[in-house]
């Protein structure tokens, strides 16, 4: 009998957890240890966050689920790994209890397997006052976030109404280095919808405050894409669509603080300057958790298993953007030092950004991380999940399933105005997510039959869709596996 | 010149009968590029 760990319950933990519980004999123990007792589906915070769905949509209670279909679940975090365990035990990790009687309580918990799907740490503090309802900033990364922006907007929309001067909105990002634009740029484009719908629309000015270089870039070096069969680029399709919503953006910004009703920011000319607003919804930087990992002595052996994100087989070797590869990319976010312990969605951490890097004169970074979506969150989670069966049923180590970012697509549909009649969504393909400049010479790194946009209300009942599928098959209800991640 | 979204456009693309069939055409084909497989890319 094998004993599989899974550390967090977001879209990755869950979707390995469900698959290994559905293939593996039920000898075999599923254990996920994570601290949220809600799951909740991520992409739809943005209608959260403008006050047009409810948050209990979007989540539903882990232990009930877990407990019918024979998943075991602590409500804890991890705080330290012990891959080669101690005298007493086999590899564990601490886990220290968040709820209930056992709240603070530590515990060993052993594995023979360990998939850690922490995915980020949401990281405001590396902005001075980016803390989410302090200074009028919000966040929509977790749930209760976006409710907190939702109440944030409802009371910049009465303040509009009332008000003599016109008011100001910045959505984008809040660190130089942040990533997850999409998410941001369905935000302001639902937040300009909704304006319009309660009427005030007129009396608020609209900006994007954004650390990509260019509009469009989403941290992927942009794409060119086929539009309507023409090929059209990420840049000009986003610019289309900020002109034909009046709205103004700020590019090459790398926000540095935030004080009530002023972001700060320096641009990749090394300028410092200031932006003022009345509401602003600014995504953090995403960073590691910042574990610690100990041998059986005891000793620190953190760097092995750490560089912020967990290190995967990826070529992690330093090397100018001219030399990047898409072989350096991981194929099946297995650790090289400890072949059981296995990192899918966010958790890992990345060779190199897909962005080009970019300085200021100053010397400061200003430029995207890598997003690593829902799609490759699920895809990448199911791989590791079906490695560890194969391993378990064949009695050794077995990697034949493997998926690289630079041989997957992944869809974004973006949500751009709520309604089912009167709403809007940009959907855009891209293939593969990181480009392969050697397979796609001529189109960017990307195949142009595979990487096309779309916007209309069809983009709208799309993004819909996935909601009602993506729950449903995270309910585990009647053969939600035959739903693709 | 940029591209602009025009009247006909904008009206096309919240017309509910085109855009049924934009939504069948949709799920399609972004099923066929997301779940139409993976793999490596090292040999
Ligand atoms: C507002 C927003 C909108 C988005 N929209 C889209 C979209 O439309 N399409 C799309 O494809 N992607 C979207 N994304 C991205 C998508 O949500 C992420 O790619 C995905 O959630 C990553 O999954 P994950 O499981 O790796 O990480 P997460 O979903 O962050 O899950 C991490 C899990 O680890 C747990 N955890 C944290 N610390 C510990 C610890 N110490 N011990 C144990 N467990 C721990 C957490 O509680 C959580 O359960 C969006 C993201 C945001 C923020």
């Amino acid at each position: 009998m094998s004993k599989i760990v899974i550390l967090g319950a977001g879209i990755a933990g869950h979707t390995a957890a469900s698959h290994l519980r559905r293939k593996l004999p039920k000898e075999h123990e599923v254990l996920v240890v994570s601290p949220n007792h809600n799951y909740q589906w991520i992409p739809s915070n943005i209608w959260v966050g403008i006050g047009r769905m409810e948050a209990r949509k979007i989540t539903f209670p882990l232990a009930p689920l877990y407990k019918r279909k024979g998943i075991n679940y602590k409500q804890a975090k991890v705080v330290s790994f012990h891959p080669e365990g101690d005298a007493d035990h086999p590899p564990y990790v601490v886990v220290e209890y968040v709820y209930g009687e056992q709240r603070g309580e530590k515990e060993k918990v052993t594995y023979d397997y360990l998939i850690n799907a922490t995915g980020p740490k949401l990281a405001f503090d590396l902005t001075e006052g980016l803390e989410p309802g302090s200074n009028d900033v919000y966040s929509v990364c977790t749930y209760s976030h976006a409710q907190h922006a939702a109440d944030g907007l409802e009371k910049l929309i009465q303040k509009a109404r009332n008000s003599e001067k016109p008011l100001k909105v910045l959505i984008g990002t809040g660190h130089p280095k942040a990533t997850c634009q999409g998410a941001a740029f369905e935000y302001i484009l639902n937040v300009e919808k909704e304006l319009r719908r309660r009427k005030v629309r007129d009396y608020i000015q609209l900006k994007w405050i954004s650390n990509e270089p260019a509009l469009g870039d989403f941290g992927m070096d942009g794409m060119l894409l086929s539009y309507g069969g023409e090929p059209m680029t990420s840049n000009d399709m986003v610019e289309m669509v900020f002109r034909d919503r009046g709205i103004e953006w700020i590019l090459g910004a790398g926000v540095n603080k935030v004080e009530k009703g002023e972001v700060h920011y320096e641009n990749l000319a090394g300028e410092q300057k200031t932006e003022p607003f009345d509401f602003a919804m600014l995504i953090p930087a995403f960073s590691g958790h910042g574990f610690k990992a100990y041998d059986k002595t005891g000793e620190g052996i953190t760097d092995k298993l750490f560089k912020g994100f967990m290190i995967v087989d990826a070529d992690y070797t330093p090397k100018p953007y001219e030399e990047w590869k898409v072989q350096d990319w991981p194929e099946t976010y297995q650790n090289p030092s400890y072949p059981n312990i296995f990192a899918p969605g966010i958790a890992f951490a990345p060779p190199h950004s897909i962005s080009k890097p970019r300085k200021s004169p100053n010397g400061t970074e200003i430029f995207p991380s890598p997003p690593r979506t829902g799609m490759p969150s699920g895809i990448t989670a199911k791989l590791v999940a079906d490695n560890i069966i194969d391993s378990i049923k064949k009695g050794k180590t077995s990697l034949e399933h493997k998926g690289s970012l630079g041989n997957m697509g992944a869809a974004c549909i973006a949500s751009a105005g709520y309604g089912l009649t009167s709403g809007s969504g940009i959907s855009i393909t891209t293939y593969p997510i990181v480009p392969d400049y050697q397979k796609y010479k001529t189109t960017g790194g990307r195949n142009i039959k595979k990487t096309f946009g779309d916007i209309g209300l069809a983009g709208h009942w799309v993004k819909l869709a996935l909601h009602y599928a993506f729950i449903y098959k995270a309910k585990m209800k009647p053969f939600w596996w035959l739903i693709p991640e | 010149m940029k591209k602009k979204i025009t009247k006909a456009q904008k009206a096309y693309m919240q017309n509910p009968i085109i855009q049924f069939f934009k939504f069948i055409y949709l799920n399609i084909r972004i099923l066929l590029i997301v779940a139409g497989g993976h793999g490596g890319t090292r040999k």
